[in-house]
């Protein structure tokens, strides 16, 4: 079945990640199709790019930040919360605002989500450097294709070149590869194909994580994994593509095929 | 569920909610609220939970209950769109580039209906069935809002929209 490009344009407003053979076939046939499904993609990562940013002066913000601290290997652990619920309700709180419960329920409530958030605080991942990895994917929505054709030689070495690392034939197809910049500095941004669904390995040789942290963002769940001395990798996938298994069983496999030459 | 896993679920989600509650509610301090009370109920009624796979849909279900409470509570702030965009929300305002800067600012004028569907599409990863059962909505429905609200985006941007079908 064929589909015009008004039907082709429609189903990708509605969702820019569609795949069927009829949209993929059109794709292919239509240049100008081709032309604007480039632009809406752009478009489509900075929407996400701005629907994850986190609003400042909110729990997001002021989680990472204290996460950012703890997130050093060997970073000590806190005796305490650093910013109390009521304290954080006092710093924002404006003139003439309701209060929002009575007394006792008030005071039950508080002590008991106190208890939850001090606890949550206290087993802080390294949910900055997660964050950061899931901003970047925003800008790369077209490397998600699932695809059985292989990334060229030479592309995956010049992606591998800076960060001197290789990897072995026994590693998953990589259908995507790119020497992207991250934190400062050019990292291998690879897209595995797997049974579960395409899976995004980003080979971080500059961030360190103490050991393996899962985390659930932006539409992405993911590990970040400790490689030795290495640094470590950021290994996700987009929650409606793959679970949380593959996102594992993809870490150990990139992991076990890594060939670190530095 | 252990509490430890509990408190350790909650954790990795947090983030979300809380980005999820500011773009239903359009105010950081409301989306503090709303996700200080979703993880306060979630606590108290974790043993529903049986399935932790569903932990996320269940406490965005939550988050989505508080914010129509805070409407029966009348506590609700209401928002000067204007406002928000220059002022309060040196939260968003960034040193980004204009042009989120405009999509931030188009997102605020979205009506509810539309940056509902797509904050759960973009930001949560939703399927249009996964969105369309959150919100009990059909499929088709689902896929009208989500068409509308990025016709509307993209025009309120001032992105070449020539090429955009008619409905």
């Amino acid at each position: 079945m064929t589909i015009d490009c008004a039907s082709y344009r429609r189903a990708l407003l509605a969702d820019p990640q569609a795949a069927t053979p009829e949209l993929d076939a059109h794709r292919a046939a239509c240049p100008d199709c081709a032309a604007w499904t480039t632009r809406l993609h752009g478009f489509e990562g900075r929407l996400a790019r701005v629907l994850a940013a986190a609003p400042a002066g909110t729990a997001v913000d002021a989680a990472v930040a204290q996460r950012d601290a703890d997130a050093s290997p060997g970073a000590a652990p806190r005796g305490e919360a650093p910013v109390s619920l009521a304290e954080r309700r006092n710093r924002r709180s404006r003139p003439g605002r309701p209060v929002r419960r009575g007394w006792l329920a008030a005071a039950a409530s508080v002590l008991v989500a106190l208890a939850l958030v001090m606890s949550l605080w206290l087993a802080a991942p390294h949910a900055s450097l997660a964050r950061d990895v899931v901003a970047h994917m925003a800008g790369e929505p077209q490397a998600w294709a699932r695809t059985t054709t292989p990334v060229g030689a030479a592309q995956l070495e010049r992606a591998l070149k800076e960060a001197q690392v290789e990897l072995a034939p026994s590693a998953p197809l990589v259908s995507y590869a790119q020497a992207c910049r991250f934190r400062g500095h050019l990292v291998p941004h690879l897209v595995v194909q797997t049974p579960g669904g395409p899976v995004t390995v980003m080979v971080l040789v500059h961030e360190r994580v103490s050991k393996p942290v899962s985390f659930e963002e932006g539409g992405y769940r993911g590990m970040l994994v400790p490689d030795g001395p290495h640094g470590s990798l950021a290994v996700l996938v987009r929650t409606r593509d793959a679970d949380t298994r593959t996102v594992r069983d993809t870490a150990e496999e990139v992991r076990a095929a890594l060939r670190w030459q530095g | 569920m252990e509490r430890e896993r509990f408190q350790s679920l909650c954790q990795t989600l947090r983030p979300d909610l809380v980005r999820f509650a500011f773009w239903l509610a359009r105010d950081p301090a409301l989306a503090e609220d709303l996700v200080q009370e979703t993880l306060l109920r979630a606590w108290k009624a974790q043993d529903s939970l049986k399935d932790e796979a569903a932990a996320k849909s269940w406490l965005l279900t939550i988050v989505r209950r508080e914010y129509a409470r805070s409407f029966e509570r009348k506590r609700l702030v209401t928002v000067d769109l204007d406002e928000l965009v220059i002022q309060e929300d040196p939260g968003l305002a960034r040193r980004e580039d204009a042009e989120l800067d405009a999509l931030r600012a188009a997102l605020f004028k979205l009506a509810d209906e539309y940056r509902e569907p797509l904050v759960l599409q973009v930001l949560m990863g939703y399927s249009t069935a996964e969105i369309a059962a959150e919100l009990g909505l059909t499929t088709a429905a689902v896929l009208t809002r989500l068409f509308r609200a990025r016709k509307q985006l993209r025009a309120l941007c001032g992105e070449d929209t020539s090429g955009d079908p008619e409905e």
